[in-house]
């Protein structure tokens, strides 16, 4: 009986315990892109994106064949030629986008931007025009869609290294980009972006 | 006879200081007591007569370092400006490193237009590396071309 009487008295205690813990959550919080984020690994970040495109952006503007040409360039920015050999988990297009939009808008008529990613959509709706499907809008035809002078490959690629005694990793990554005339070949611009990262943490990519 | 042994050996320790004083410190060096009173803040004017400046800057056309971490470690050597092919303007600073120890540090540019208002918006952070006590380069290329006039560098250690 004495027994049962601790046993009955201990589980009214815990269950005392067991309160709600009426608090708020860890609240989602907007962090600066170009800056280091509070999760960070050795993969490329935001921070490499905004900074890496904006060097891009801005030595491209130095080229004359690009930004100084007596009639401006159609040029092809896409990830279609931009090819991702390293180890780090990483969409392609946030890298192209980003350097499309803002070359576009800094450029200011210097560089005509073909958009190539769009021909699908462009086909289909020249050829309901046509059909008569729909009337011809506004701003008039075209013979065909514009070819492109200059489209932008590149590659990234990476060298990985870890200490299995203490768990530290440390990646290279070396991210290259360049502009081939698409008549001749020749890369009349190329940039590169490198960086090499340690970290201990366990950081996942998606 | 005493105190001729003891002359000696002072003579003979003075001699193994000297021989200390020729180990020489590498170059940089970097006295920052000078660095700091070359520094010369600009004032915004105040809001009104006789009230203090509500801002002190460093002057356009220079490099500030934003970041307590770094600003008695390193010393920008030169900064300049010229315009590229296309007339767009490359900023250029050279930056030691006065420390014994590998800094990471990184800079931004804002360019300015002839009534000094921003021409376009700040580039990226740019990282650069430098060694114990060597000097390394940072430079930023503008996005316009007649628009640009001025400029200010802000550098601050890698995050």
């Amino acid at each position: 009986m004495r027994r049962l009487m601790i046993v009955a008295s201990s589980a009214l205690a815990l269950s005392a315990c067991q309160t709600v813990q009426n608090s708020a959550g860890t609240p989602t919080t907007y962090q600066d892109p170009a800056t280091l984020g509070a999760v960070k690994g050795v993969g490329i970040e935001s921070q490499d994106i905004v900074s890496m495109t904006d060097q891009m952006m801005r030595d491209m503007l130095t080229e004359p064949r690009l930004a100084n040409a007596a009639t401006a360039p159609n040029v092809i920015i896409d990830a279609e030629y931009f090819v991702n050999e390293s180890s780090s988990r990483i969409n392609r297009n946030s890298i192209t986008d980003r350097l499309r939009v803002s070359l576009q808008r800094a450029s200011q008529g210097r560089m005509n931007f073909v958009g190539r990613h769009y021909a699908n959509m462009v086909q289909s709706e020249r050829n309901l025009k046509r059909q008569g499907v729909v009337d011809k809008a506004t701003t008039g035809t075209a013979a065909a869609q514009k070819g492109g002078d200059y489209r932008l490959g590149g590659r990234i690629t990476s060298q990985d290294a870890r200490d299995p005694r203490t768990g530290m990793m440390s990646r290279y990554t070396q991210i290259i980009f360049e502009m081939a005339d698409l008549e001749s070949g020749d890369i009349v611009w190329s940039g590169i972006y490198e960086f090499s990262k340690a970290a201990a943490d366990d950081v996942i990519y998606r | 006879m005493r105190k001729f042994v003891m002359a000696a050996a002072g003579l003979a320790g003075l001699s193994a200081l000297a021989g200390c004083a020729q180990v020489q410190e590498p170059a940089p060096i970097c006295s920052m007591a000078g660095i700091a009173a070359q520094r010369q803040l600009v004032a915004l004017p105040a809001a009104a007569p006789g009230e203090p400046s509500p801002l002190m800057e460093m002057p356009l056309n220079s490099v500030s370092i934003t970041d307590f971490n770094v600003i008695n470690k390193l010393y920008v050597r030169s900064v300049g400006a010229q315009r590229t092919a296309t007339g767009t303007v490359k900023v250029y600073s050279q930056i030691i490193n006065c420390t014994d120890y590998p800094l990471n540090i990184e800079g931004r540019t804002q360019f300015y237009d002839p009534g000094q208002a921003p021409s376009e918006p700040v580039s990226g952070w740019k990282r650069l590396n430098l060694a114990p006590r060597t000097s390394n380069t940072y430079s930023e290329t503008s996005i316009g071309t007649k628009t640009v006039q001025y400029y200010m560098v802000e550098v601050r250690e890698t995050r």
